[in-house]
């Protein structure tokens, strides 16, 4: 891997005019930081070049038009493109100041702090109880039945499901309607207490009741975990991020506060996307 | 939702470098690790038992098709056989023949050559050798010849060392007694055809499997005579032109259990039907291809419903389109493209066929056949009852034979197999 | 020869219709070669109808001049010594048989040929008019307006349904043979005997039906021991660890070659398997219960080598039901519990398998419906008495095992020893039947849920 000098060096080439507007985050809120990722499927290159720094306290938002990369450099957050064989990553991702592409990262344990929630709502088939005791469960977090109870509870009030569910938390998860499945896969990622939650277009499968609802959700989540959301709904984008980056074809074309991004975009395929020229 | 949030205090963050969770983390990789490799293992199990099946059957199959011969000096002039060469011009030459005692003069020869126990060195069947020598050659009788004739089981188990089930002094006795003849080039291993070109036999040293591949071959070509056609008709009317009523579903459901029957219950099918019904002959290559028509039928048709299926409704469209009737539409496009996935589904099915054994065995083609069938209505039997039919049998030369005509049945599966293989990869379309 | 003057037809009104072209103003309707097959089949297939039906009737009409020759006003009474004789002559007349047995029978071959020879003409010319007849008809009837080819579809259309209906023809053949038998059999043996009865040994009521000898419950539960319990134990694990580690663990390249190897395992006939568990898997087995488990009464013919190598035959339909059901499980599943940082076996033990259960539980039934079935390992390795027992390394027998040995040797048809194998055969249809319902219902409803 480049020495850092190298890579902050290419960074500020790339995206000099993207950051000069974007008030560099706060040391102590810093929680991931991204330098030079290259991700390549095969022989084709996904994303290029990419760095990027996201805040505990802020909601972060990945916007572009589809096919620009933003749900892949998602998934590099937790690793979840391990699982694709031919995707291969390149560059540097630092999770607390730790490579989490290091070999002594564990991943297993990356993703119990780097939870995700995805597109389509997928509960496990699994009662409602067992759809959030998963991960509790596997990572061993309750030492009992009650503490156990506790944590599922908790997890769902906190994904504000609870009140909808609490009679019936031993049916099907995947009996519940496309926005309470998607709230229950929420709760599921809180259940082991993440400290970052990646959602992937987390509403684009729900109509817009429960599209409020999420949003309303992620707004409740934001300050205690560090929350990066991809969609392509840039009205959701400014609804419920402070900062937002813009893809495009692989590349990190803008990254700064919402409000500025959105009224000011400095780039003008930035201004052609959000003014609605293509996308 | 605040207040609800407010009402849950927040949970202690998880500390993941401590001790128990490290313990913890390294127990579930141990489990990992651990799973992964029952999951190895069992494929490596499975694997093992196919390898160990056919290396069984190679080692103990490869014999089958090799002989032990000894040398057997025969001194026709001395014999008690009173025939000419002159005689056996006539046309009485095949009676004669029949008339004269080679049996006795084998067991003459083998005395004279080897001491009292001499004829039980050779095959029960060495005796017909001499007969078909003679008979290739009257001139033999005139002089004093040694020819080579097939061993007994016993010494063919000695000269490979085996045990067999013999008692072991007697074994001993016989294995000196090889050494001997061994050392005085009197025995000898030697390939031999007539594994594939004899027919069934009561010695195992004379048996052959031509009969029953002949037996096969029949079978097979009634089976698929009859299972072809009907098989794709079939396919062709359900996917193409049945309309959505009961009949079709009846139909349907008929073949899709059709499918699912346990062989043995076609071979009832045909007891009861062809043969007590429609008089067929019991034992008969057309009995058999006629129940395993009726068993291959239904998988044709699901190989054949796929292949047409797969054929895009855009070339359907495109040709009654510019006007074809839907018959020359079939005719035209879709038979030719789906005909590679019918014959692949065929070839599968006809391998199974092949290999099938319970049906067959009720229809009484278990039957000993020494002579090879000369058509359909004559008593047959196939190679895999005939495998079924020797592996009965005590005499233990018969173990080498069973695994050898194993041998053979496989090879004939794997060339089909390899065929329809051969097929969907060269023709395999992409839609 | 029906076929041949056919191809003429064929040719000649292909060439005519090919003629009327340019004589009408209009286009034909139909192409030549529509009139060709129009004519053709007119031809063919009366003629062929009636030769069929003639050649049924041929052997009475023949048999019935010859019973009026006068060499054979000397025949026994005795029907069967009758049916005896005339069957000998019948062979000798078409040179199947060369020398005969009885001396009757010689004298009545020429009276056979004879009659053959007549009435074979008689059919030969018949069949020839009416092809001609039906020719010439259809043939008047190729005119540029006559239109062949809905004709020729319809026909095929009717061969279409009728060759689609021998699979219900089949059906109902397998049914109907059962069925009768089976119940001419419960006209000797109480229903309630041969199900619940637990003593199962027909082949002592040589001379008479003893109701006793005909339970069939150790059979049942042989069958269960060796397919469902012992060959599932095999299976069941291997077939579903195998799955497991070829969808989810292999490389592409391993997954490529085990596949088609597994699958070499289901394409091995049953036969080689019998061969192979009675020579090689039996003795190892007996030699193992006797010497390190110190079971003295371990057959070398025990319930265990049966199943065992049942089992190795029936992992690839695990393998490939449980990869199939797998394989049906969403990505997103697998994603999903990845994602919360559960591992590989974690993801697969408590997401993948729960949610593919339904269609992997259909696998099992299918595989066990094939492993009752199945009868050549068990004819050839298990053994031949009824036991009732759970000792795996006791000889059993099975439903198939019996089926076989009722049926085979030469006994009259109608004994009670024939119709016992035609209602186990009836019992092993309706169960496996069953079997594969469930099965086939499971797994679509599992497939369906994914959708």
């Amino acid at each position: 891997m480049n020495n850092v000098g190298d890579m902050m060096n290419d960074a500020t080439d790339t995206q000099a005019e993207s950051r000069a507007d974007a008030p560099a985050l706060a040391q102590d809120t810093l929680k991931m930081t991204a330098r030079n990722v290259d991700v390549y499927y095969g022989d084709k290159q996904a994303i290029d070049n990419v760095s990027i720094d996201i805040g505990m306290e802020n909601v972060t938002a990945f916007i572009g038009p589809s096919g620009c990369g933003k749900s892949t450099f998602l998934r590099c957050l937790n690793r979840m493109n391990d699982t694709i064989p031919i995707a291969r990553v390149t560059g540097q991702i630092e999770l607390d100041e730790k490579d989490i592409y290091d070999p002594a990262m564990d991943v297993v344990q990356l993703r119990a702090r780097v939870g995700m929630v995805f597109q389509k709502p997928n509960p496990f088939p699994k009662s409602i109880f067992e759809n959030v005791a998963y991960g509790p469960r596997i990572h061993g977090l309750a030492t009992s039945k009650s503490e156990l109870d506790e944590i599922v509870e908790k997890s769902l009030i906190r994904a504000g499901l609870f009140e909808e569910v609490k009679d019936r938390l031993h049916d099907s998860g995947t009996a519940l309607s496309g926005g309470q499945q998607q709230r229950l896969c929420i709760a599921r990622a809180i259940a082991v207490d993440p400290e970052v939650i990646l959602m992937d277009e987390p509403c684009s499968a729900l109509d817009p009741i429960a599209t409020a609802k999420i949003e309303e959700l992620i707004n409740d989540l934001r300050g205690k975990y560090a929350i990066v959301i991809v969609t392509h709904n840039m009205q959701q984008a400014a609804r419920v991020s402070q900062r937002t980056a813009f893809f495009h074809l692989g590349t990190l074309v803008e990254y700064g506060e919402t409000s500025d991004l959105f009224t000011n975009p400095s780039q003008d395929r930035t201004k052609d996307y959000i003014t609605g020229r293509y996308g | 939702m605040n207040t609800a949030i407010a009402s849950s205090p927040d949970r202690q963050p998880t500390d993941w470098s401590a001790d128990a969770m490290q313990r913890r983390i390294r127990a579930r990789y141990r489990a990992e690790k651990r799973f992964r490799f029952y999951g190895l293992f069992a494929v490596l199990l499975s694997a093992g038992f196919l390898a160990f099946l056919l290396v069984t059957m190679i080692s103990s199959g490869a014999r089958g098709f090799t002989q032990t011969q000894i040398a057997l000096p025969v001194n026709f002039p001395a014999s008690d056989i009173f025939l000419e060469p002159s005689q056996l011009d006539g046309d009485d030459r095949d009676q004669l023949l029949a008339q004269t005692d080679f049996q006795g003069l084998a067991r003459q020869s083998a005395i004279a050559a080897y001491g009292e126990d001499g004829p039980a060195f050779l095959s029960n069947g060495a005796w017909v050798l001499l007969r078909d020598a003679v008979s290739e050659d009257p001139s033999l009788l005139t002089r004093n010849e040694t020819l080579w004739v097939p061993a007994s089981t016993e010494v063919d188990f000695a000269a490979r060392g085996d045990s067999g089930m013999r008692q072991s002094e007697e074994r001993d006795t016989m294995s000196t007694r090889y050494a001997e003849l061994e050392a005085a080039d009197q025995v000898r291993r030697t390939l031999s055809w007539n594994f594939l070109t004899l027919a069934d036999s009561s010695d195992p040293t004379l048996v052959g499997i031509w009969g029953a591949l002949k037996g096969s071959l029949l079978t097979m070509t009634i089976t698929l005579l009859l299972a072809f056609p009907i098989g794709v008709l079939t396919a062709v009317y359900l996917e193409e032109y049945a309309p959505e009523n009961r009949w079709t579903d009846i139909i349907e459901v008929s073949i899709n259990n059709l499918a699912a029957v346990p062989s043995i219950i076609f071979g009832l099918l045909g007891l009861a039907v062809f043969i007590n019904v429609f008089y067929l002959p019991r034992s008969a290559a057309i009995v058999g291809g006629l129940t395993l028509a009726l068993m291959t039928m239904p998988v044709i048709v699901i190989a054949g419903r796929n292949a047409i299926k797969s054929v895009p409704p855009s070339i359907r469209d495109a040709a009654l389109g510019i006007g074809a009737s839907p018959v020359q539409v079939l005719t035209h496009h879709v038979l030719p493209l789906s005909l590679p996935g019918i014959l692949t589904g065929t070839i599968i099915g006809m391998s199974r066929a092949l290999g099938e054994t319970a049906p067959l065995l009720l229809i009484g083609m278990r039957a000993f056949v020494a002579t090879p069938p000369g058509g359909f209505t004559d008593p047959a039997t196939v190679l895999p009852v005939q495998i079924f039919l020797w592996s009965d049998e005590l005499d233990p030369g018969f173990v080498e034979k069973t695994s050898a005509a194993i041998i053979v049945l496989l090879l004939f599966l794997l060339a089909m197999n390899g065929i329809a293989i051969w097929l969907r990869n060269k023709y395999e379309q992409r839609w | 020869m029906v076929i041949g003057f056919a191809v003429i037809a064929w040719f000649t009104a292909r060439f005519r219709a090919a003629r009327l072209r340019p004589l009408g103003g209009d286009r034909p309707h139909s192409l030549p070669g529509y009139h060709g097959w129009y004519v053709a089949l007119w031809l063919a297939i009366p003629a062929l109808l009636f030769l069929t039906v003639w050649s049924l009737f041929l052997p009475g009409l023949v048999e019935q001049s010859v019973l009026l020759d006068p060499a054979a006003q000397n025949l026994p009474a005795s029907q069967i010594e009758r049916t005896a004789i005339l069957g000998e002559a019948r062979a000798l007349a078409d040179g199947s048989l060369t020398a005969a047995f009885n001396e009757e029978a010689e004298a009545l071959v020429p009276a056979y040929q004879e009659a053959s020879g007549f009435y074979g003409v008689i059919g030969i010319i018949a069949t020839l008019l009416l092809a001609f007849a039906c020719g010439a008809y259809a043939f008047l009837r190729v005119r540029p307006d006559f239109r062949a080819r809905n004709r020729v579809e319809r026909v095929v259309m009717w061969v279409l349904l009728i060759a689609s209906l021998i699979a219900i023809l089949t059906t109902i053949g397998i049914v109907a043979s059962l069925l009768f038998e089976t119940i001419r059999f419960f006209e000797r043996i109480s229903i309630v005997e041969f199900i619940f009865g637990t003593h199962w040994n027909p082949q002592s009521t040589t001379f008479s039906d003893d109701p006793g000898s005909f339970g069939a419950i150790p059979l049942f539960w042989g069958t269960i021991l060796i397919g469902a319990i012992i060959a599932m134990i095999v299976a069941i694990p291997l077939g579903l660890m195998s799955a497991v580690y070829l969808t989810q663990y292999a490389p592409a390249k391993v997954r490529s070659v085990m596949k088609p190897v597994l699958e070499i395992l289901a394409g091995v006939p049953t036969v080689v398997y019998g061969y192979f568990a009675a020579l090689t898997v039996a003795p190892a087995i007996r030699d193992f219960a006797v010497n390190v488990m110190g079971v003295s009464s371990a057959s070398s013919e025990s319930a265990l080598a049966a199943g065992v190598v049942m089992g190795v035959m029936i992992i690839p339909f695990v393998s490939s039901m449980a990869d199939d059901s797998l394989a049906a499980v969403p990505g997103a599943m697998r994603d999903g519990s990845l994602a919360m940082g559960a591992t590989n076996s974690e993801t697969i033990k408590r997401v993948l398998i729960p949610a593919a259960l339904p269609g992997i539980v259909g696998g099992v039934l299918l595989a066990v419906s094939r492993a009752i079935g199945e009868t050549m390992i068990v004819v050839m390795a298990a053994g031949l008495a009824a036991n009732l027992t759970a000792n795996p390394f006791e000889s059993v027998t099975t439903v198939t095992v019996q089926i076989v040995q009722l049926l085979t040797g030469d006994q009259e048809f109608d004994s009670s020893k024939t119709l016992a194998a035609f209602a186990l055969g009836l019992v092993l249809f309706i169960v496996t039947l069953l079997l594969n319902i469930i099965a086939l219902g499971v797994v679509k409803r599992f497939r369906e849920a994914y959708e």
